[in-house]
């Protein structure tokens, strides 16, 4: 098996360049040095409908491993099988693993999926191995989700890290005017659905990771946080609960470990301030008190620090701070509105987005390096960057004038996907929980 | 014979006639109108009747009066109402805002005022004032901008002397646009403050 390298390539595009604030240079990476070749013959079926396993399975598979990254998807009507006698015919198209499926209808009616893959290179010399071999149950109409399993899997077996495929994004759509609900859809764009049916205003969605929801609604009149206590729970009042503050709350973001909600509170000056509330308790702290705006907290995934946008040096930048309000310093200094600063997982990348000309533009800051990359050079605006929890993807909304539509895109901005053909969208959030 | 026969029903008619005649002087024992004596009789149920006729026609005017004073009250509550709507649609008017500002201009300090004296009008009037946004910065951050409009608006009331329980805010960033459009004059329109009675 080839080692899979991702491999950053910096490469100055004159164009783009012109387009871009100066000294923020454009990056294109993710450029992978080579990618995995994978046959996925058709699956052999028994006892399940041949059309269902080719839509719902063998093509859910096929776009999922594609768009996972590192693999290149070998689509040949050839032998498959764990006949080695068949595995030259496979190595010849570039095969490196082969993917053998079988559905069948288990006992108890349960949908049966067999894996097998095949390391079909190492098999020339005389060394084949079994890469792995997994067997995957669910009920009816499962499929899909198995799919995704198998594809996660095999991403975990090459790279290390678990995949994404089963992942979804959390959004928010416009579906009246003045109403706003919470929606979700599959990572690949399927299964979309409401979340909410306030018939209200119901913006600003975080995910914790254990899967519970926060979000601001308007349906009481005023903006409260609501969202749920425990996973899978009922949808209660977060904040505020006793005292009647005197400014509102908005933009809850959950901590790492789900205990804490960073939120903004305003105060009676029309100021608002980064608070972090305990969410078993219901004590509030402040982190930040100065006489301006402060908004867009997002954690660190050690949840000792806070990213948020603040207007205290004049017009909106990015700056960080310690989750007690210590040691802020400003981030990003490259153009005159900056905001809705989005933490990596890893911790050493901050995506945020940059006005210019008019139009928003993704720009990834690596606090490694100490310098800022522009991942979008589109003429559409594109807003509200939030990663994918394997970092390779962010998904961000973009579009022209009201028709903001759902994107994902690499770090290099090469493979932009429109997620969902859906309008008015706004403000997505990626997460691993189901 | 003749004369006779003549005479008896003259002397009939004579006799009644002074029996007529005669009884004239002294009618006053007989009293004949007995039946409206015996009517009259009952007198103190009388005066009741009339005094309930009376009582029913001074409670029908009273009424009636109530009824037009009510009518009266209403038409002028109705009056007070559309001119208070009114007066509130002449000076509730929206104030604007220059991009990523939440500074009063100085072309809307007079619009402020009218809202002032409006509220001093109306002793029991209550307003909230939302501040919005255009659609060109970010989600997040025009809600705490619309939520800094909202309550410059407020301070610069108070400062005229409305009391603050009388104002309350709400910020919606640019989530409810007040028009479509996506030009200057459209995102004019949209960052301000809106002023609406509670």
């Amino acid at each position: 098996m080839k080692k899979w390298v991702l491999g950053l390539l910096f490469i100055l595009a004159p164009l783009l360049q012109a387009q871009s604030p100066p000294s923020q240079e454009v990056v294109l990476s993710a450029q992978a040095g080579s990618k995995l070749g994978i046959a996925l013959p058709h699956p052999k079926v028994t006892g399940v409908a041949e059309a269902t396993v080719s839509t719902e399975f063998h093509a859910v598979l096929g776009k999922d491993l594609e768009e996972a990254g590192p693999f290149s998807v070998i689509q040949k009507n050839l032998p498959a099988g764990t006949d080695p006698s068949t595995y030259q015919a496979w190595v010849e198209t570039g095969t490196e693993w082969l993917l053998t499926t079988g559905v069948s209808r288990g006992a108890g009616g349960d949908v049966e999926v067999m894996i097998q893959v095949v390391d079909v290179m190492a098999s020339q010399s005389k060394n084949a191995k079994a890469v792995m071999s997994k067997r995957y149950t669910g009920k009816e109409g499962a499929l899909r989700r198995i799919a995704h399993k198998i594809s996660d899997d095999l991403m975990a077996r090459l790279t290390g890290e678990q995949g994404v495929a089963s992942s979804r994004v959390v959004f928010v759509k416009e579906t009246g005017r003045g109403i706003k609900e919470l929606y979700q859809v599959d990572r690949d764009g399927a299964n979309a659905f409401p979340l909410t049916a306030y018939k209200s205003l119901t913006i600003s969605p975080t995910v914790a990771a254990d899967g519970r929801m926060a979000y601001v609604t308007y349906k009481g009149g005023a903006p409260e946080i609501w969202g749920q206590r425990v996973p899978g729970g009922p949808q209660v009042k977060l904040y505020p609960l006793s005292s009647k503050p005197e400014g509102h709350c908005f933009c809850p973001s959950w901590s790492p470990d789900g205990r804490r909600l960073a939120l903004v509170q305003g105060d009676r000056r029309g100021n608002t301030d980064i608070v972090v509330l305990d969410v078993a308790s219901g004590r509030v702290r402040r982190l930040t008190d100065s006489n301006c705006i402060n908004t867009d907290p997002s954690w660190n995934p050690a949840g000792n620090q806070l990213a948020f946008t603040s207007d205290r040096e004049g017009g909106p930048q990015v700056f960080l701070m310690g989750d007690d309000g210590s040691n802020v310093r400003r981030l990003t200094h490259e153009g005159t509105y900056n905001g809705s600063p989005a933490w990596s997982p890893s911790g050493s990348m901050i995506a945020y987005v940059s006005r210019f000309e008019g139009k928003f533009d993704l720009f990834v800051y690596k606090l490694g390096e100490g310098k800022s990359y522009q991942i979008t050079t589109g003429l559409a605006s594109s807003e509200s960057p939030s990663w994918s929890p394997d970092e390779r993807r962010i998904v961000f909304t973009s579009g022209s004038r009201g028709g903001m539509q759902l994107y994902t895109t690499d770090l290099s901005g090469n493979t932009l996907r429109k997620l969902i053909n859906m309008d008015a969208c706004q403000s997505p959030k990626w997460t691993r929980s189901r | 014979m003749r004369f006779a026969k003549n005479l008896i029903p003259l002397a009939v008619l004579i006799t009644l006639g002074v029996g007529v005649a005669c009884k004239k002087p002294a009618p006053a024992p007989v009293e004949p109108p007995k039946p409206v004596e015996t009517v009259a009789a009952p007198a103190p149920d009388n005066s009741d009747a009339l005094k309930r006729e009376a009582e029913e026609a001074a409670r029908r005017k009273a009424e009636a009066e109530a009824e037009a004073a009510r009518k009266a009250a209403a038409a002028a509550e109705m009056a007070r109402l559309a001119k208070f709507k009114n007066d509130a649609e002449a000076a509730l008017k929206d104030i604007n805002f220059d991009f990523d500002k939440s500074d009063i201009r100085e072309m809307d300090k007079a619009k402020l005022q009218a809202i002032a004296d409006f509220l001093k009008a109306n002793a029991d009037a209550k307003i909230q004032i939302a501040g919005n946004c255009d659609e060109r910065g970010t989600v997040e951050y025009n809600l705490a901008l619309g939520e800094r409009r909202a309550h410059a608006a407020q301070n610069y009331l108070t400062g005229l002397g409305v009391a603050e329980a009388r104002l309350s805010s709400i910020s919606y960033g640019k989530e409810k646009p007040k028009v479509q459009g996506h030009d200057e004059e459209s995102w004019l329109i949209n960052r301000n403050c809106q002023f609406t009675l509670q």
